[in-house]
């Protein structure tokens, strides 16, 4: 079997007496690549900082291989922070060069400087920036920059590469960079990865193992279309879940208040005018990705927020959708999954 | 009218002839000054940074107590180091007074809450990430204090320029610390205040004509790490 490279028993954090983490066992192997995923808010940044010892846990242990690294001091731990490294969702690069930001990580281990130069190129090579070197950290585009993070990260050759949300701010373009490179890592590097994200079909697609996050759970499967809001009641008594987009989708609950709602991609039904019907829920959206998975075909569709519908080939190709078609999306109630 | 017109003719004459007591007040003035901010930028930048990334007891109030004496009047100063250096004072064995290194010391407790202050804020106003950051790469805790330190370089370089800028046009302390003793401690605060009771406006002019050009270059120097603050 591989070895455990990060292992975690019964761990818990707690932020203004909410649990926000809440794992029980957790084990990462050697030289593979994680996904976790979930919905804002549902602990994965925290897990994250908590594994790269930015963030102190309040319960449980966290071992690296067999070393208990729990709420170490920074001091204490400098020798395997040594071995970890994350790029944040949000990255800074310092206020110099493009290669001063990679070198940084060198610097402060004392690599010779002819080293750190081979180095460097080679990593700005891979992100696929090797022009790059001499440009001002300001002056460049978010995609961009979040490549020279990876770059800077990936120069000091980690055990562990932390990727926190390394795609959702950036455009299409940078993306397919961004998983480009994780996927080298996987195949050249064999260093372990262990990525965020809110996209489940980026999950599968670049990760040997998904983890899933709901309300600092652990959970077995992540549902398609699951999104956090709201529950409100109206005058009429029906109630409603409203998402912070202010989408208001018709639900049937018993409880008020925050919560995690799912709606199955497969019991929307797609039209391009809207009908008559017993469905509460009817929304006009327009197609924004297609993805075709054997006899199915998946779409994106933008009502305001994403949702994501499954179809079979036959009605696609029937229906004539393409790229931007405008459609409505009706699904009933009782279609809408309470977390 | 007419005594101010020739003092600035003379004024002139003393600068372009490089009048040899004039450049030796300001080449004193510069001594002094630049040594008490350089020492007063040691303790106070480090200081300043402490405030701002650590958290402990009683913060709030050295923040409040720093930015008090950020107005302390330079007699008050003066007064203070007087009675500690004067013969009398616990201080009088090592026969400071009337020296510059009195005077450098003066400076020094006028500068230091000024750079603790100002560090203090380009500190604090330096983005939350840069220490992570630092700390994600591997940085010990100094390395990524050094980071930090680094982000805010122009910052804290403008403090540092602020409190010479203060420093060297202080006449209060001077005066009282350093006695405007010719050729010894006479600086050119002092020596205007001096030459002018005198009568001796070329020379006073001359000085004041230097000082306001260090000050314009202090300014100008401000205003180019102001711009490069990002």
């Amino acid at each position: 079997m591989d070895k455990l490279i990060f292992k975690v028993r019964d761990l818990k954090k707690v932020y203004n007496n909410k649990i926000v983490l809440d794992v029980d066992n957790l084990n990462f192997q050697e030289g593979k690549i994680y996904a976790i995923v979930g919905p804002n808010g549902s602990g994965k940044t925290t897990l994250l900082n908590i594994l790269n010892l930015l963030e102190k846990a309040d319960e449980g242990q966290i071992f690296f291989y067999d070393q208990e690294i729990t709420n170490k001091s920074n001091s204490d731990t400098l020798e395997i922070r040594r071995k970890i490294t994350l790029v944040n969702q949000d990255p800074f690069l310092f206020h110099s060069t493009v290669y001063d930001n990679i070198a940084y990580g060198l610097k402060i281990r004392s690599i010779p400087p002819k080293v750190q130069k081979s180095r460097i190129r080679s990593a700005l090579n891979i992100v696929g920036l090797s022009g790059f070197k001499d440009r001002k950290a300001n002056q460049l585009s978010g995609g961009e920059a979040q490549r020279v993070v990876i770059a800077r990260a990936l120069v000091i050759e980690p055990e562990i590469l932390f990727l926190d949300e390394p795609t959702t701010s950036i455009d299409q373009k940078h993306i397919d960079v961004v998983e480009r490179v994780i996927k080298k890592i996987k195949k050249e590097i064999k260093t372990t990865v262990i990525f965020t994200t809110h996209d489940l079909s980026q999950a599968y697609r670049l990760a040997d193992e998904v983890i899933s996050l709901l309300d600092g759970k652990i959970i077995k499967q992540v549902p398609e279309n699951l999104l956090r809001g709201e529950i409100i009641e109206e005058e009429d008594n029906l109630k409603w879940f409203k998402t912070a987009g202010n989408i208001k989708f018709a639900i049937v609950s018993e409880k008020v208040g925050l919560a995690y709602i799912s709606i199955d991609p497969r019991d929307i039904i797609l039209s391009y005018e809207q009908f008559q019907s017993s469905a509460r829920n009817s929304f006009l959206g327009k197609i924004t990705k297609i993805i075709e998975q054997n006899h199915l075909v998946k779409l994106e569709i933008d009502i305001g927020i994403p949702l994501v519908v499954i179809i079979t080939r036959e009605s696609f190709f029937k229906m004539n959708l393409n790229l931007g078609s405008k459609v409505y999306l009706t699904f009933k109630a009782s279609a809408v999954k309470l977390y | 009218m007419d005594f101010i017109i020739e003092g600035i003719h003379k004024a002139f004459q003393l600068i372009f002839t490089l009048d040899s007591e004039i450049f030796n007040i300001v080449l004193l003035s510069l001594r002094v000054s630049l040594t008490a901010v350089i020492l007063a930028s040691l303790l106070g930048v480090y200081l300043g940074f402490l405030m701002a990334v650590k958290d402990y007891w009683g913060k709030r109030f050295s923040v409040a107590l720093v930015n008090t004496l950020l107005a302390l009047p330079t007699v008050v100063i003066g007064l203070i180091v007087y009675s500690l250096i004067s013969r009398r004072g616990p201080l009088g064995i090592f026969e400071l007074l009337y020296t510059p290194s009195a005077m450098i010391i003066g400076q020094f407790i006028l500068a230091v809450p000024i750079i603790i202050a100002l560090t203090h804020s380009a500190v604090q106003g330096i983005d939350k990430r840069v220490r992570n950051t630092a700390l994600t790469l591997g940085a010990t805790e100094a390395q990524s204090a050094w980071m930090v330190i680094k982000e805010a370089r122009y910052a804290v370089l403008a403090a540092v320029i602020t409190g010479f800028g203060r420093v060297i046009a202080e006449v209060g302390a001077a005066m009282m610390l350093g006695g405007n003793i010719k050729g010894s401690t006479r600086v050119m605060t002092t020596a205007i205040a001096l030459e002018s009771t005198k009568g001796e406006f070329g020379f006073a002019i001359a000085l004041g004509i230097i000082l306001l050009f260090v000050a314009f270059s202090i300014n100008i120097l401000l205003h180019y790490f102001q711009s490069k603050r990002v």
